[in-house]
């Protein structure tokens, strides 16, 4: 098993103590393309979050690859997302000062790996995204499906082990949305990159082979979709 | 590295405006301690100006009166030096590091040449004493060795005593005609050149004596006292045992204690022959340069001091300035840093980006104004460093070299190293907590 999630608690203390996930058990294979689907305040970002080493749990274990991902130092964590990890976020989170290709470059500056190499790379993922041309403008300059295509190329370039999306087509059109899980669905079916969304939104999940529902911070159901019929509002289109 | 200044590079661009109105209080700081220690130095230099030459390890003594009574004579006897002080001064006793002793001995009298005449004083001096006290030959020379083998009759006379013997109005020039004559103004006098007396005959005391040098004026000094060869004076003017002062060179006292305990010791020693306590300190008086000179070391070392503290201190504003827009910088940045440390970057990464994007700002500032101090040191110089202040007829120029050395310029970037170091260290730090999920959900 790639991901293994024992029996994970998580509990928040601010003021009111708020145990938000309650004895999370999860495991997800390699090459999997899975959806994480609940109402918010369900857990599932909380769960992104511990999946992404962006954030700790109490009680419990968490492995990826056979890694036990427990008490890490900063430094080691940072390490783990950069290498084990790709992010994609609802709100695409690029550096608005930093050109397309610098943005793809980020990841690989962080592993210390030399300008020329780390150039010739980011454009070789731009190019695979159809955002060569695009390499030199700045965020602001690219509608929303652009930059989560960089976003997605950033996420890719290290080279990780899962694929974290968190709402990623929370902030695109319908369109723009189909666009973005046909590229993550072929991501997944022709190079086996195992990919985690989390959304509220069926249709999106829908994409996905399997759905796993999580409900006050437990997870209910866990519903296999090759089919990709479990839309309630169709299966052809992503409802916005 | 290179990566390192591009990212610098691009946050400051981003905040031109701000990142120079903070640098500006940098650059003022440096260029206040720039100014300030180029100044200090000019200051010093202007005073030590006077201390050129002077051979440092030499001690003079005065005879003075007793102040204590001892050996069955009362307080307030007047102790007149003679011989035998020079003979103890010489002695085995002290061997161990006198080097050269001196005396002098002098009397008033009358200098005449044709129909000019002045009063002065004259007196028995040996050729070492040109050295010891600092006595500049304008024309001709100084007593030498001969002069003292065959005791001579020759003088050597200052310049304003040679002046009024040659021309002008037969007296003893004041101060300010001196000035005048110095700056070459009309004076009462008519304009003379002293060389013109060398070789010639004056008459001191009904003899003729030969003047052979002339030496500048010293107005901290007596401006009538004028030099003549010791054998010479003591035997023309009878003066039997007793001389004026002595005056010795001494090597091997290096410190402050050194010189103390040895000016005990020969205080005693002196005393005794005097038949005054040895622990009296106004018998005779000693005044020792080398100590002086230590004592005006630790002047300049204080003022030095002084002057870095001031500047500091001044740019200890300039760093609080950077200090804070850091903090303002690394709130703003909040969010990049978070998806930054997404992606993967360390704590230390971060701090990395804060501390040296400080350390630029602060050194690139620091240097802009130390550059600018650089400037306005050459500009002092050239306008304040160019005028002087007729102190006792002397001219001492205001400033002299008002310039800092390169190791004061190493050590104020070691300064501004330090500085933008602690002014980027707590924004660093605050920077390298961010969580990135706080930040991600700052949005």
């Amino acid at each position: 098993m790639l991901i293994e999630l024992k029996d994970v608690n998580k509990t928040y203390n601010n003021g009111q103590p708020l145990h938000v996930l309650k004895g999370i058990n999860l495991s997800i294979d390699k090459g999997e393309f899975v959806s994480i689907m609940g109402a918010s305040g369900s857990g599932k970002s909380t769960l992104l979050n511990i999946l992404g080493i962006l954030d700790n749990y109490d009680t419990g274990e968490y492995y990826i690859d056979g890694r036990l991902i427990k008490g890490l130092s900063e430094r080691q964590a940072a390490d783990y997302r950069n290498r084990l990890i790709g992010f994609i976020f609802q709100s695409f989170n690029l550096i608005g000062f930093k050109t397309a290709v610098e943005n793809v470059e980020l990841p690989l500056f962080y592993q210390g790996v030399n300008r020329a190499k780390r150039h010739q790379m980011a454009m070789e993922y731009l190019d695979r995204l159809g955002l060569a041309d695009w390499a030199k403008h700045y965020p602001n300059e690219m509608s929303g499906g652009q930059k989560q295509r960089v976003a997605i190329a950033r996420a890719l370039i290290t080279g990780p082990k899962i694929l974290l999306a968190d709402e990623p087509t929370g902030a695109l059109d319908s369109k723009t949305s189909e666009e973005v899980m046909q590229l993550l669905s072929t991501l997944n079916r022709e190079e086996g990159v195992t990919i985690i969304v989390v959304t509220h939104e069926s249709g999106v999940a829908n994409c996905t082979n399997k759905i796993v529902h999580i409900k006050d911070g437990v997870i209910g159901q866990i519903q296999d979709n090759f089919s990709h019929s479990a839309s309630a509002f169709g299966t052809a289109t992503i409802m916005k | 590295m290179k990566d390192l200044f591009t990212e610098i590079w691009e946050s400051i661009r981003r905040n031109k405006l701000r990142t120079c109105l903070t640098g500006f209080a940098v650059s003022w700081g440096i260029f206040m301690l720039i100014v300030l220690l180029g100044a200090g130095n000019g200051l010093m230099n202007a005073f030590l100006r006077g201390g050129d030459g002077i051979a440092t390890n030499t001690m003079k003594v005065y005879p003075g009166r007793t102040s204590k009574p001892y050996d069955g004579l009362k307080e307030g006897r007047r102790i007149v030096l003679d011989d035998k002080d020079v003979e103890l001064t010489a002695g085995n006793q002290f061997s161990q590091y006198v080097d050269d002793v001196v005396a002098t001995v002098g009397t008033s009298t009358q200098v005449s040449y044709g129909k000019q005449y002045t009063s002065g004083y004259i007196e028995g001096n040996y050729p070492s004493r040109k050295d010891i006290d600092r006595i500049v030959i304008l024309h001709g020379r100084f007593i030498n060795d001969k002069d003292i083998k065959d005791s001579r009759k020759v003088v050597v006379l200052p310049q304003n005593m040679a002046e009024n013997l040659l021309g002008g109005d037969g007296e003893v020039a004041t101060g300010a005609q001196i000035g005048a004559l110095h700056l070459g103004a009309e004076g009462d006098g008519k304009k003379v050149d002293p060389a013109a007396l060398i070789g010639k005959f004056v008459k001191i005391g009904g003899l003729a004596w030969q003047v052979v040098g002339i030496t500048k004026s010293d107005m901290s000094r007596n401006d009538n006292l004028f030099y003549a060869p010791y054998p010479t004076v003591k035997t023309v003017y009878g003066k039997g045992k007793a001389i004026d002062d002595l005056a010795f060179t001494f090597h091997g006292l290096k410190t402050e204690k050194d010189n103390l305990a040895f000016e005990k010791e020969y205080r005693a020693a002196v005393n005794l022959h005097h038949r005054a306590a040895p622990d009296d300190e106004r018998s005779i008086w000693i005044s020792n340069r080398f100590r002086q000179n230590l004592q005006m070391n630790k002047g300049t070392g204080i003022l030095n001091i002084a002057l870095w503290i001031i500047g500091l201190f001044t740019l200890l504003g300039g760093i609080v300035g950077v200090s804070n827009i850091m903090l303002i910088t690394v709130k703003e940045r909040t969010h990049e840093f978070g998806i930054r440390k997404a992606i993967g970057a360390s704590p230390w990464d971060i701090t990395k980006l804060i501390m040296s994007e400080s350390v630029c700002i602060t050194a690139v500032f620091g240097y802009v104004g130390m550059f600018l101090g650089m400037l306005a040191c050459q500009l002092l110089d050239k306008t304040v460093g160019q005028s002087s202040v007729a102190i006792m007829d002397e001219q001492i120029a205001m400033l002299v070299n008002p310039f800092v050395g390169l190791d004061v310029a190493l050590e104020a970037t070691l300064v501004l190293i330090i500085a933008g170091t602690i002014a980027g260290f707590f924004p660093a730090r605050k920077a390298s907590m961010v969580r990135p999920i706080e930040a991600l959900r700052a949005e």
